[in-house]
């Protein structure tokens, strides 16, 4: 056996995974197809944001390196939406693209049990049943075994391109597209179905005119993605606000027969929450204006991203849309925007610890399984290669429920409902999200993180200083006063919060940030999260209920012929999963239940 | 929860217990039409007709005839149930269909309990829950009005004006979490909160529940207890009443001093009628005993006929102040008498009786909202209970915005909301939320 391990893809999904195998003690190799584009930032140049942000925090919180790579490379940070309540606020950094990249190739390369390969895979090795992984080829006509294969190919399987009436094979513009993999997958029993996303042109800084557009800074205070530091200290620029028109959408809807996507030329399906522009002015054609986010790409560049102008329309185009806006008349454009189509996996046919289904020691992450985003991959991608390793260990794999994180709502999502387009985390997916903070994703994880071999005990020792650090600070408050009232009731006042309070209560200053918010957020909730608490417990209750692996769907008399053919695919593990398969009617719930108790 | 075995065959009457044209018994469940072919004489086996076909025969025992009916048979799971049915079409006349009950359980079926038809259908995915709820308050209703509103809820009436509050509330539901699942600057600026909208769907919602005492009272009936002293003329008006009103389902005697308790219909509304002990202090054990139950009786009453013989009245200010009380002067053919207040009525002649049951209506619609012709109405107390839920929810809604509270604690009451009216209309996922955003708002970056 060369590799314990075998990790296809050295994106964010791959970063994680051979990174996870390889800090658990396992062999392992990653193979990808260019060594110059691992951890590449292919769209926007931003980590984090709404619900992802808790990703970042919830991978870090277990022991995975997301939160690391952004806090060493961002170039500007905010805190979003804390005017909308804390279950719902959540870190953004935008980055500096060529950092980020180099930074995560010196990590891997820096890793013990890591080796990385640059080839191409074309096929995958198996027992002769076709039931079990045993290792990859390459186009090279490299045959490489492994016990464990995690498969996290992003846009590259028979990724095709499309600009107008222009389009290539490739898996980003200017690298090639992926060939072979796809079809093989296709023979072994794999669903293999087409998604598309698409990004916008990059522009150049220089020739663009600042004074005509909104300028857009970050916080003064910078909160860590990684719960391994308190604080950091980044050096902020800002990113630039501007307006489409009517002239605008006037150019585009001239040209929309131009586009690959109204002229029918791409069949797979696109992101509904991240549409082009041609998307948004077909849809809302009553919307005087759509805004556009003018990001820089990095540091050591003048290659500027124009965030809500994703487009596939020709060249000439997506030109002249661009000199319509206000601040871009000028605008030189670097790259053009452009659509891309590729393979992805139906998800339905995942075990929830990301294990193939079909292929034994297989595991899948990444845009592979249907999503979008780095956020979303990089979760998966470390899920995967713990669990890979979790398998090889003979343990029971780490599988997180809906209440105990977005990966859980996430993976859960995909395993049991499939998808049907680019799947983003959005916090209105999870039933629970008063308890499944960005803040205490640390008090969720890490512990899990730690008992799978990932998380180090420096972790859960810095843990531990914040659980006593909260309780310390609620013991200040107990015995304090604040505005003639107990400090610990005031603070449970909307208007009222511990930076107010520690002008009058001097030590609460002595408090790290993290145990401020973590502390103000429990008190100021307390009643809510209780009531969660309770819905969380009736959730548990189902999920408690396991349908075994072998499970005879056909001996079940009663379940409509719809929702069986439904548990006959997905074959949920547990009678809450079974609850949350789309269509599945409440009334073949109750019979399952029925028949499962006796 | 209580557990049925679903594997036996079970039979119930599935008309109402009485004298009619007809009497239709069901029998349902896998081997019934083996079991019932051998004892129905008839020209082609119930074995060897198809699903659907209706079989004139004879019930047999042995050698006895029990009756000539028709037998209904369903294959396949085209029964009501989704199980292999017969139903037999028997001649109406309860010494028949006890006749037949009591011969079926020597075949080795058993009486259905309460409801189990309906589990079953439900459980073979042959109806939902709300149907099958319907289909259970068609069968315990016993009057004409009654009837009438649950056939309404078959028709989908009610979810059809749930389903226009609950789209509501998933829109309110929609302009809250676009703001919570993309950020300030990926938004509109300000997204004014709708609680307009939220308002009406809160009287909307009251106006639904309003209907619950009147679906109530024709679904459920009414207990009225006749009162008064001994001789009042207690026992000749509730005669009369059975009398009159020719609906009678049963009837039956307690100990002698105990009650008697009736069924009859006054006005649409399902009433049980008792008649109690006489009214006095006793030192007679029994009779105590008696005038006890006729208390309790008396607290649970929705209203109290309190009778009086103008000739030699009994008054009892107590219960004469009752709001619950109509007082009625008996005896009107004896004597040109009245008594101030008193309803005046004679059970030789029955005059002042139409003004009496008027009187019954009246009180026992007092304070009930008028119901529009056509309405519906609710009548399950599950169904009350989510519309509660829902109304709470939504006013907590409003005082969480009005106090200025975040979206993200608002947002839990509005799915509160949502989940409770989801409950009667089909669950509300979070991809209908997601859906609902994207379709109303041009969101993303």
């Amino acid at each position: 056996m060369d590799y314990d391990v075998i990790v296809i893809g050295g994106g964010h999904a791959g970063i994680e995974a051979c990174l996870a195998c390889a800090r658990t003690g396992f062999r392992t190799l990653l193979v990808t197809q260019s060594l110059d584009a691992i951890g590449r930032l292919s769209c926007n140049p931003a980590v984090g944001g709404l619900a992802k942000g808790n990703l970042v925090r919830e991978v870090d919180a277990l022991g995975g390196q997301m939160g690391l790579l952004i806090d060493a490379t961002m170039i500007q940070f905010r805190m979003l939406n804390k005017s909308r309540g804390p279950a719902v606020q959540c870190p953004r950094a935008q980055a500096d693209k060529f950092s980020y990249s180099r930074l995560a190739k010196e990590t891997l390369e820096k890793q013990e049990n890591l080796n990385l390969f640059m080839d191409t895979v074309t096929d995958l090795l198996t027992d002769e049943e076709k039931k079990t992984v045993l290792g990859v080829k390459t186009q090279r006509g490299h045959v490489i075994s492994s016990k464990a294969v995690v498969l996290t190919t992003g846009t590259f399987m028979n990724g095709r391109i499309f600009i107008g009436e222009y389009d290539h094979s490739a898996g980003r513009l200017g690298e090639e597209a992926a060939l072979g993999l796809g079809d093989r997958l296709r023979e072994l029993g794999f669903n293999v179905g087409r998604l598309k996303t698409g990004t916008p042109a990059r522009i150049r800084f220089s020739s663009l005119d600042t004074d005509r557009m909104e300028r857009q800074d970050g916080d003064e205070e910078i909160v860590p993605f990684s719960f391994t530091h308190d604080s950091i200290e980044r050096r902020q620029i800002p990113c630039w606000i501007t307006y489409t028109n009517e002239k605008t959408h006037k150019i585009i809807l001239d040209n929309i027969g131009r586009s690959p996507l109204y002229g029918g030329k791409i069949v797979g399906r696109g992101p509904r929450y991240c549409p082009s522009i041609e998307d948004k002015v077909m849809r809302f054609r009553d919307r005087d204006r759509h805004q556009v986010f003018v990001e820089p790409e990095g540091t050591g560049t003048e290659e500027m991203y124009l965030n809500g102008l994703s487009s596939s329309l020709p060249e000439e185009v997506q030109a002249d849309f661009i000199h319509s806006i206000r601040g871009l008349e000028n605008a030189v454009i670097m790259r053009p925007g452009y659509a891309v189509e590729y393979d992805y996996l139906d998800p339905l046919q995942l075990k929830n610890s990301l294990e193939s289904k079909v292929l034994e020691n297989l595991f899948v992450a990444g845009q592979t399984n249907g999503t979008s985003g780095y956020e979303e991959a990089a979760c998966q991608g470390l899920m995967a290669g713990i669990n890979a390793c979790l398998k090889l260990m003979g343990r029971s794999p780490l599988v997180l429920d809906r209440t105990e994180a977005y990966i859980g709502v996430l993976i859960d999502d995909l395993v049991t409902k499939g998808t049907k387009e680019p799947y983003r985390m959005f916090t209105s997916r999870a039933e629970y999200r008063l308890n499944l903070r960005h803040d205490n994703a640390d008090e969720r994880l890490t512990q899990k993180g730690y008992d799978a071999g990932l998380a180090t005990g420096e972790r859960l020792e810095k843990l531990r200083e914040k659980a006593r650090g909260v309780e310390e600070l609620q013991e200040l408050l107990r015995h304090r006063g604040y505005e003639s009232k107990n400090a610990l009731e005031a603070l449970k006042r909307p208007e009222v919060n511990l930076d107010l309070m520690a002008q009058s209560i001097e030590e609460i200053k002595n408090f790290t940030p993290s145990v401020r918010l973590e502390t103000e957020l429990k008190v100021k909730y307390e009643g809510y999260i209780k009531r969660q608490d309770k819905q969380v417990e009736r959730f548990k209750n189902l999920e408690k209920i396991v349908i075994p692996a072998d499970f005879d769907w056909d001996r079940v008399d009663g379940i409509s012929t719809e929702s069986r053919e439904k548990f006959k695919t997905v074959r949920p593990e547990s009678l809450g999963q079974a609850s949350r398969i789309s269509g599945v009617r409440a009334s073949d719930i109750t019979v399952l239940l029925a028949y499962l108790r006796h | 929860m209580e557990i049925y075995s679903t594997d036996d065959i079970i039979y119930a009457l599935a008309t109402p217990w009485g004298t009619g044209a007809l009497s239709v018994i069901r029998v349902s469940g896998q081997g019934c039409i083996d079991m019932l072919s051998s004892v129905f004489k008839s020209r082609k086996k119930l074995t060897s007709v198809s699903s659907g076909t209706a079989v004139y025969g004879s019930l047999v025992n042995g050698k006895d005839i029990i009756d000539n009916c028709i037998a209904t048979v369903w294959k396949d799971g085209h029964g009501y149930t989704g199980e292999d049915a017969v139903e037999l079409s028997c001649h109406g006349g309860l010494q028949t269909v006890e006749a037949v009950l009591e011969f079926l359980p020597t075949l080795g079926m058993r009486q259905a309990s309460r409801g189990e038809f309906s589990l079953r259908a439900f459980l073979h995915g042959k109806m939902d829950l709300t149907r099958a709820e319907a289909v259970r308050e068609l069968i315990d209703s016993r009057s004409e009005s009654a009837r009438a509103t649950a056939l309404g809820r078959l028709e989908g009436n009610l979810e059809k004006q749930i389903r226009a509050v609950r789209d509501d509330i998933l829109n309110v539901m929609g302009t809250v979490e676009v703001q919570l699942d993309y950020a300030e600057d990926e938004t509109e600026p300000d997204i004014e909160f709708p609680v307009q909208t939220v308002r009406t769907a809160v009287e909307s919602l009251n106006a639904i529940r309003a209907t619950y005492r009147t679906g109530k009272l024709y679904g459920q009936g009414a207990r009225i207890v006749l009162a008064g002293a001994v001789n009042a003329g207690k026992s000749s008006l509730f005669n009369r009443m059975l009398r009159e009103e020719r609906s009678i389902v049963s009837s039956r005697e307690g100990t002698t001093r105990d009650f008697i308790e009736a069924q009859c219909v006054i006005d649409g509304i399902p009433v049980r009628l008792y008649d109690t002990a006489g009214l006095r202090d006793s030192s007679d054990d029994i009779e105590e005993e008696g005038i006890r139950r006729s208390r309790l009786l008396f607290e649970q009453a929705d209203v109290i006929l309190w009778l009086a013989d103008p000739q030699n009245p009994v008054r009892d200010s107590a219960i004469e102040n009752d709001p619950r009380c109509i007082c009625v002067a008996t005896k009107s053919d004896v004597s040109d008498k009245d008594i101030e207040g008193f309803l005046s009525f004679s059970s030789v002649t029955g005059k002042g009786y139409d003004e009496l049951c008027r009187a019954i209506s009246a009180k026992l619609r007092e304070g009930l909202p008028p119901v529009p012709e056509g309405t519906l109405v609710i009548q399950s107390a599950r169904q009350k209970e989510c519309l509660d839920r829902a109304c709470q929810a939504l006013e907590e809604t409003l005082e969480h915005v009005e106090e200025g509270l975040s979206l993200d604690i608002v947002s839990i009451d509005i799915r509160e909301a949502l989940d409770a009216l989801g409950e009667l209309t089909g669950e509300v996922t979070t991809d209908d939320i997601l859906e609902n955003i994207f379709s109303n708002f041009c969101v993303g970056k």
